[in-house]
């Protein structure tokens, strides 16, 4: 439980924001949601923790953004019940309960200018206008928009509307945020500066927050946690570190990140422990040393396994190579940063790899 | 509140109104009339045995498939080429002669076949001119012939063939012209082997709108053909002034319909083939497998493009010819189809300025005198008035059933949403005379036959179904999550769609409304069926008047008609260009 980084109160002048917030746990039981006969959702049961930035990663299919839709109310669960602070919202409509949601598209109002939508969920929550006003004011000055509360959506950029969709999604204080790929509509750069842009917002409203993503980068670098999903069922819930680090599942370790499965008759696995029955053993890229086949070996050797094999292709990609290298009837990649003096392998070199035998997880085929 | 939140979540019965109003004053009388050309409760077949053993029934049959067949050629051969030069012109010129081709779509059609008269008839302009000039010695039959009447019919089917055409061509990605060209075809067979194909399905849609409407033409053959250009619309409505034998009524009236329903699935069939399919993927159903129906559903769904045609703003496809000939050439040609469009309705706006106690062009005087005689003379303003009362009421009725209609259609499945849209919109797809009779037929059972009320509601059934087609258009552009981002605000389903939903689909309420408001002003035909004596609409005074040609006060009624669609198109200046040109030509924001 990280319920450390659970104390900093926002903008601590702001005099309407000092009302105490009792940050809710919201928790699924059990929950199912059918389509007709096709589940989207399977016996969900999860826990979001008080103030934790919890993310449901899958593919697409996998049933996340259903959970995101039924956490919000825009669907009502087949089976099972959802908790938020322990009372049950199963049957209360969306627009009862209490929070704040960032649409993929944004879904800004293109009616209303940049300070019309801001405005529009203190108007709804009955804040008068002078309050409005100034509330609006401090919340685009905190997305440095200051100057454009005047302008019409479709007059900003991609980035300034992802963050005025999250200005509205927080202006009014909800005690939980929910995001919907939030970044998926925008481009690298913007998506990397936003990250940490939202990453400090969390930081600073200390909101609890579920964001449903496809983008394993999105959710390793601003999760606390990450449930993956797959046809409608968790796979796995854990930190970004120990997902990325310990996968249960195969699927788990192919999807976030690339994976190499060692499987026989090409590799004859030597563990440190026994290998449990229906796994198979992994390991990461850049786990994987690549020498020439000559190189003298090193004096960790014991506590590696080797293999040889050939230079299939190599990939060039700034600070990083990518090889792939065929042992037998597999193709491993391999990744190593480019340092001093390490010689470039071309397609159709021999090759030895090594690893660390303790790199190598058993995951669930 | 919360029972406007339960009608929201059955979209069924947001139809029911509208289904309601259909049904008693439309469907059970057209099922009526079907069993009444069978004989019903006895069955037979001797009426249709007696409709073709009759040679002349089945001359004036041929003859009405012929004329409308004629009359959709001729509009493809004249429209589709306007439609690419519209196409390929500059964004402003392009806007212009959008413009230019809705005026008169918008124009009120009896206005337009006054205006032949006026220019075709034996004192008419062109004899007139060519007398005046000693060209000839008598008058030249121009009128009261089959030419006559494709000229007319044509004037007035050529924008609902235009305005498809050029929705579909601008459609066309550009850059597929482009590959063609890079691939090293010719500007020939770029154009015949990729912008044709690709044109295909507004060539469909808008031959399709021509014909049927023309199978049930009415006003324009009978003003300017002859005795013998009968179309089978005239012998219908003869008939119902003359004997009123309601079984030879019904069956020519689903003869006429039967018709129309063969020839759309057979054309629906060749043209449309895979093409059609891949445009409008539809849900298998059961409905489906019946291919004249699914053919029908094609058809249908083509007809919004007339309404739907305003991404008129999108980027243009530029053909860049070398040799100047043809853009000479192609201009002319614009040029002298605007001419062909438009010169009528000015003609009769300039004579219906004439001094003299004649209309004469050009006129040898200027007065007032026929607009004063118009606004002085309480048969005629009384009808206008009426006009006026009538298409405000049905606007509002139509609108109102019509939205909640959409409303609930655009909550249905596809499949269900396309089948019911498919029945909602028959009264502007059948042929005009068989909604008529049987309109006719279901206001008798309602003992509302030359009411107002009876009017209101034979108007409303068409209109309804044009707000249908415009509100659902404008709902499937309508983002949905906008309605729920409201919601996860804390706005209540009121709220919602007050704040949200009203304010971005408004544009589409006022279009549909003034659509719809249209439809009853200009309705002439169901009206002279189901107004009896006692009702007086503007459009049955101005006929009355066009059989008679004696009331020259009818050109000032047909030029202030003719003034009338620029008022229209200002309306939707500045409902949706406007708009869209809010929402896109300051996109590329200026970075802060």
């Amino acid at each position: 439980m990280n319920m450390h980084a659970r104390t900093p109160l926002p903008l601590p002048e702001d005099e309407l924001l000092h009302e105490k917030r009792v940050l809710p746990q919201i928790e699924f039981r059990g929950v199912s949601k059918m389509y007709g006969k096709v589940p989207a959702v399977r016996d969900l049961s999860l826990t979001v923790r008080r103030g934790e930035f919890l993310t449901i990663l899958g593919p697409s299919g996998s049933g996340k953004t259903t959970t995101l839709m039924l956490l919000a109310g825009f669907e009502a669960p087949s089976a099972g019940d959802i908790l938020i602070a322990g009372q049950s919202v199963a049957a209360v409509p969306s627009y009862r309960r209490d929070q704040g949601i960032v649409f993929q598209s944004y879904a800004l109002f293109p009616h209303l200018t940049v300070a019309g939508n801001l405005e529009f969920p203190l108007e709804m929550r009955g804040v008068n206008a002078a309050d409005r006003k100034i509330r609006v004011g401090r919340m685009l000055e905190r997305v440095h928009l200051r100057d454009f509360g005047g302008r019409m959506p479709s007059q900003l950029s991609g980035g300034q509307q992802q963050r005025v969709a999250l200005a509205r999604a927080l202006i009014a204080d909800p005690p939980f945020l929910l995001l919907d790929e939030p970044l998926g509509a925008l481009d690298r750069n913007l998506r990397e500066q936003m990250q940490i842009e939202m990453k400090s917002l969390h930081k600073e409203f200390g909101i609890t927050t579920v964001c449903v993503t496809h983008d394993q980068e999105e959710a390793l670098t601003l999760s606390d946690r990450i449930v993956v999903m797959r046809s409608g069922r968790i796979e796995q819930i854990d930190t970004p570190e120990a997902l990325y680090d310990r996968p249960a599942t195969c699927f788990v370790a192919k999807f976030l990140g690339e994976a190499n499965i060692l499987e026989e008759p090409d590799f004859r696995i030597e563990f440190d422990s026994a290998q449990p029955s229906g796994t198979v053993g992994m390991i990461r890229p850049e786990r994987i040393r690549i020498v020439a086949p000559k190189e003298s070996k090193r004096s960790d050797a014991d506590r590696r396994q080797s293999v040889t094999g050939t230079v299939d292709d190599m990939i060039y990609a700034g600070p990083l190579r990518k090889y792939h290298v065929r042992v037998g009837g597999t193709v491993l990649i391999v990744r190593e940063h480019v340092a001093a003096g390490q010689p470039t392998f071309r397609p159709g070199d021999e090759v030895r790899l090594d690893w660390l035998r303790s790199d190598v997880r058993f995951v669930a085929a | 509140m919360s029972s406007f939140y339960k009608l929201g979540q059955m979209p069924i019965g947001l139809t029911v109104p509208a289904f309601a109003i259909l049904l008693v004053v439309f469907g059970i009388p057209t099922v009526l009339l079907f069993l009444i050309s069978l004989n019903a409760p006895d069955f037979s077949v001797t009426n249709y045995y007696a409709f073709f053993t009759q040679p002349a029934n089945v001359r004036v049959l041929f003859q009405t498939i012929e004329v409308s067949l004629v009359a959709t050629g001729i509009c493809l051969i004249v429209g589709y080429p306007t439609a690419y030069l519209i196409v390929t012109a500059s964004k402003s010129l392009r806007i212009t002669l959008i413009a230019l081709v809705i005026i008169p779509y918008l124009t009120s059609g009896l206005a337009r076949t006054y205006a032949w008269i006026v220019i075709l008839g034996d004192r008419g302009v062109i004899n007139n001119l060519l007398l005046g000039l000693g060209l000839i010695q008598s008058p030249l039959p121009l009128i009261y012939n089959r030419m006559a009447v494709y000229i007319g019919m044509v004037h007035i089917m050529l924008p609902l063939m235009i305005l498809p055409l050029v929705s579909a061509m601008m459609g066309i990605d550009r850059s597929f012209v482009a590959a063609a060209r890079s691939m090293g075809a010719g500007p020939f067979t770029a154009f015949r082997r990729v912008f044709f194909p690709l044109s295909l399905p507004g060539v469909r849609s808008g031959s399709l709108l021509v014909f049927v409407f023309c199978l049930g033409f009415y006003i324009t053959p009978a003003a300017l053909g002859g005795l013998r250009d009968a179309m089978l619309s005239t012998f219908i409505a003869a008939q119902v002034k003359s004997s009123f034998d309601m079984s030879r009524i019904a069956t020519a009236a689903f003869i006429l319909l039967a018709v129309a329903i063969i020839v759309l699935s057979m054309v629906g069939l060749d043209l449309s083939g895979t093409q059609g399919r891949a445009a409008n993927p539809v849900r298998k159903s059961w409905l489906a497998r019946l291919s004249i129906i699914r053919n029908l559903k094609l058809y249908l769904s083509e007809l919004p493009r007339p309404y739907r045609a305003k991404r008129w703003a999108a980027q243009l496809y530029q053909a860049g010819t070398a040799s100047r000939w043809p853009q000479i050439i192609g201009r002319v040609f614009v040029v002298l189809v605007m001419v062909y469009l438009l010169f009528p309705g000015l003609i009769v706006v300039v004579m219906s300025f004439s001094a003299g106690a004649f209309l004469e062009f050009p006129p040898s005087g200027l007065s007032l005198q026929w607009y004063r005689s118009f606004f002085g003379d309480a048969s005629w303003n009384g009808a206008a008035w009426t006009s006026v009362q009538i298409g405000v009421e049905v606007a509002i009725l139509s609108t109102i059933v019509g939205t909640l209609a959409a409303f609930g259609l655009s909550r249905m499945g596809p499949g269900s949403r396309s089948f019911l849209t498919m029945i909602i919109i028959t009264p502007i797809t059948f042929p005009v005379i068989v909604v008529g009779i049987a309109t006719y037929l279901g206001l008798i059972e309602l003992g509302l036959i030359g009411s107002q009320t009876g009017i209101i509601l034979a108007h409303s059934i068409g209109a309804i179904g044009i707000v249908v087609v415009i509100v659902s258009a404008t709902l499937a552009n309508f983002d949905r999550t906008l309605v729920q981002a409201a919601k996860s605000m804390r706005a209540g389903p009121l709220q919602t769609f007050m704040r949200v939903t009203l304010p971005l689909i408004r544009p589409g309420l006022i279009g549909g409304a003034v659509f719809a408001f249209l439809q009853s002003f200009d309705e002439a035909v169901i009206t002279s069926l189901v107004g009896g004596l006692s009702v007086r609409t503007l459009p049955l005074k101005m006929l009355e008047n066009m059989r008679n040609q004696i009331d020259p006060t009818i050109a000032a009624v047909a030029s202030l008609l003719m003034l009338l669609p620029l008022l229209w198109i200002i309306v939707f200046y500045v409902l949706w260009w406007k708009s869209k040109a809010k929402a896109q030509n300051t996109l590329p924001a200026p970075a802060a």
